[in-house]
């Protein structure tokens, strides 16, 4: 537990520092885009002082720092510096709602592909599912997610362009998001399922006479269940990064949003802010992908 | 099975809550690209922000087509004397909250900027104020430091309650100002409503609400215009996709020629480029006609100068025809001899720097062509946008392509083209004239023209700038893209502006029962 406190701690900080070090590398000065070209430099510098840019980077770190663990933390923009915390309580639960339903989406596509391409090796079932995984896993989301919209919504009808406001703006962005994860589980499954066929406890219990679907969700897949879970929990970084291009994309309010905004105004706090947080949201998906081991194995548990 | 079950509950709350119960927008919706920096006219420097804020909260004057300051919430304005203008404002004006609107809001809002009580980046622009005077409720007098004409192109600053003059917090959050629509809500940054308002000087506009939405990826606001679900779009989709959506039921692709003039710089401090006639061959080079036909499917009009045919200021000039032969002359007499005629070895090379966008790099890629044709080797960079801008800032270039967004008051001439405002060390590389052009006559007529007063004085002027211009080449005219607004069928008589403004909305109509 404590050797996990620290690890986050570690990650934390370099996820800190790095985007610290990078927005001092971005070049384009942020008073030139809060002041206009033709700001007099008596009002460059003030503002310069104003929000903190002309202390040395370490200072800047330190009170970002302070400001981020007490609450206080504003946006960089003056004059009003906006409260960053609701803003990002605004837009993170967006942000977890677009990836956990992707998640879910990938789940129950990637589950019933990957174990009846498993158990049906080398035929045409597993041929056809791997071919819809290999497609799924290399399509951009830039590309499928107007392609949705052209299909399900100029085309059909059926579903909203772009926006957040109902159940239905949901269906296509979590879709877009979650195909490629679809894809890429659905080969995991299948290969783990593979691997867990060739046990001796699957032999034993096949010899014993069971129902073939019980031998194959029974013993197989709950046994081939503990890598799956291991490459959910890694990939939900990935889906957040996902998330970025396909809230721009369906102009879904979350945190990719606000990250975008903060690029854009060379708001140097609030692209601090959310990448922390993204990178938090992170270890505690990864805490959490621990839990679900022991809830799956007890085998876990007990060690 | 409890925490599934739990992890499930908590799933589908976390779904409800995220449910706003939303009906379809009752009144016009306008797709923006990006958030507004702040919807208070002081404060805003974006795009989004300035014309938005101008529907909330106007000036004394505005600009119209041609691109002269008219009255506004002025009812005339007249100089009495080059240091002094005289507005009246319109009778029984009112603000949103139905307060009326006097010289003394006027006054207000003017001195809290002169004071520079207001961290707004536009006080530097009522500089040359020395002092107003409020004759009475409806006449007002501003005093001049000194003769400067442009003086009413500042003075689109929108008017605010004489309370609000000194509160850019409450201005910012809810502005309340005189204009055709009133503030309703800002829900985050990505929406805006606004409704008509009553009291407005120009009769309440016959649009039910006003939504302006941010969608940032462009696919998705054609899409959403396919879909019917937004009436307005306006300079938000680059022309590739306008012949499409030109075949639309529903959809009308309206457009005027734009102000907005985009160039190729040179950098005339050093180099090959310091020399007119290296200039000049580039100018016979260049084919701009091919690049408006094809990659703007006509909706840019070929530039002559700085300023656009329909400008008040604009004075024809001789320009330079596209002519290799002349071009190869030019190059010779300059020292650059052809080291083994037409093709292989180049003449000289020069470094060429753009910014990533991908249609800005299309267009680079061609005038490159168009330039080794002529022998000269280009060594094409292209930038993501800050860097580049500050490299174009520093003078760190030979060639550069930009643009100006818009070229409205022609002042703008005297801050891009003076020797004193070559980008330095010592300015914090503020200036504009980031050509490093220096003549003499030209910073004195420009000098000139911003303390005349009369139009036909300070046209004279700006075409003895122009030739001056045309004659020296520190930059290359290329072209003035047309402003493009994109309608639904359920907004009717909307007159797209030249400036890109979302003014026109006052004075169109909203059409029920016509969307698809």
């Amino acid at each position: 537990m404590i050797r996990r406190l620290g690890s986050t701690v570690i990650a934390l900080v370099g996820a800190l520092l790095l985007v610290s070090l990078f927005l001092n590398l971005v070049p384009g000065d942020p008073i030139d885009v809060m002041l206009g070209e033709q700001a007099s430099n008596v009002d460059r510098e003030a503002l310069r002082h104003a929000i903190g840019l002309d202390q040395p980077w370490y200072v800047q770190i330190a009170v970002f720092t302070r400001d981020f663990f007490t609450g206080d933390l504003k946006t960089s923009l003056p004059p009003f510096q906006k409260e960053i915390w609701p803003q990002i309580a605004a837009a993170m639960p967006n942000t977890l709602l677009l990836t956990f339903t992707s998640m879910l989406i990938a789940v129950l596509l990637a589950v019933p592909l990957g174990v009846s391409a498993a158990a049906r090796r080398g035929t045409l079932v597993d041929n056809v599912a791997m071919g819809v995984a290999v497609t799924g896993v290399a399509l951009p989301r830039f590309w499928l997610g107007p392609m949705l919209i052209i299909l399900f919504s100029i085309k059909l009808d059926w579903l909203p362009v772009s926006g957040a406001e109902s159940v239905r703006h949901l269906v296509l962005p979590a879709v877009t998001l979650g195909t490629a994860l679809a894809a890429f589980l659905s080969r995991m499954t299948r290969a783990s399922m593979l691997e867990t066929m060739r046990e001796d406890y699957v032999t034993v219990a096949r010899a014993k006479g069971l129902a073939r679907w019980k031998v194959l969700w029974k013993h197989t897949f709950r046994n081939a269940l503990l890598p799956v879970i291991t490459i959910l929990g890694l990939e939900f970084g990935t889906l957040l990064g996902g998330a970025i291009v396909t809230e721009k994309v369906f102009a879904w309010p979350g945190m990719g949003t606000l990250l975008l905004n903060g690029i854009e105004k060379r708001d140097y706090n609030l692209v601090r802010a959310t990448v922390l947080v993204f990178t938090l949201s992170y270890v505690i998906i990864n805490a959490l992908t621990d839990v679900v081991y022991t809830i799956v194995d007890p085998r876990v548990r007990r060690r | 099975m409890t925490h599934f079950r739990a992890l499930a509950a908590t799933v589908v709350m976390t779904l409800l809550a995220a449910c706003r119960s939303g009906s379809p927008p009752s009144g016009i919706t306008v797709l923006i690209e990006s958030p507004p920096d702040s919807i208070d006219d002081r404060m805003a420097l974006s795009a989004n922000g300035q014309r938005i804020a101008q529907l909330i909260t106007p000036g004394l004057v505005t600009f119209n087509d041609e691109s002269e300051p008219v009255p506004d919430l002025a009812e005339s304005f007249r100089w009495v004397d080059d240091r002094t203008l005289e507005f009246t404002l319109r009778p029984g004006l009112t603000f949103h909250d139905g307060s009326a609107l006097t010289t003394a809001d006027v006054k207000a809002t003017y001195e809290a900027l002169l004071d520079r009580t207001l961290p707004s980046p536009r006080a530097d622009k009522l500089e040359p104020v020395a002092s107003i005077e409020a004759v009475d409720d409806r006449v007002l007098r501003l005093h001049l430091k000194r003769a400067y004409a442009p003086m009413l192109a500042e003075l689109t600053i929108g008017i605010v309650p004489e309370e609000r003059a000194n509160d850019i917090a409450a201005q910012g959050r809810a502005p309340i100002g005189a204009g055709p629509f009133r503030f309703v809500a800002q829900p985050d940054e990505e929406h805006l409503e606004l409704a008509p308002f009553d009291g407005y000087y120009g009769g309440k506009p016959d649009i039910r609400a006003l939504h302006l939405r941010v969608v940032r990826d462009e696919t998705t606001r054609v899409l959403e215009l396919l879909k019917g679900r937004a009436d307005l779009v306006v300079n938000a989709v680059s022309p590739a996709v306008l012949p499409m959506l030109t075949k639309q039921p529903g959809i009308h692709v309206l457009t005027r020629p734009g102000t907005g003039y985009a160039y190729i710089g040179f950098n005339v401090r050093q180099g090959p480029l310091s020399d007119p006639r290296v200039r000049r061959a580039i100018c016979h080079l260049v084919r701009t006609e091919p690049i408006v036909e094809y990659k703007f499917h006509g909706l840019a009009v070929p530039a002559t100068g700085m300023i656009p045919k329909s400008h008040w200021a604009y004075t024809p000039t001789a320009g330079c025809r596209y002519d290799p032969a002349e071009a190869a002359r030019l190059l010779d007499e300059a020292g650059y001899p052809d080291p083994d005629g037409p093709g292989g070895q180049p003449r000289l090379t020069i470094s060429y720097k753009t910014s990533t966008d991908r249609f800005r790099k299309s267009i680079a890629l061609v005038l490159k062509q168009e330039l080794e044709e002529g022998g000269i080797a280009i060594d094409l960079r292209a930038l993501e946008f800050g860097t580049f801008f500050s490299d174009v800032r520093k003078g760190n270039f030979e060639m550069v392509t930009l643009k100006w967004g818009a070229v409205v008051e022609p002042d703008l001439m005297r801050w891009v083209f003076s020797s004193g405002f070559i980008p330095t060390a010592e300015n914090h590389f503020g200036g504009l004239n980031r050509a490093g052009y220096a003549d003499p006559e030209v910073d004195a007529a420009l000098a000139r023209a911003s303390a005349a007063v009369t139009r036909e004085e300070r046209k004279a002027l700006y075409a003895e700038v122009l030739r001056a211009l045309d004659r020296d080449l520190p930059n290359v005219p290329l072209w003035h893209e047309t402003s493009v607004a994109i309608v639904s069928d359920r907004l009717r008589g909307y007159s797209p502006s030249a400036h890109g403004f979302f003014t026109p909305l006052a004075k169109a109509h909203q059409v029920d029962g016509a969307g698809r």
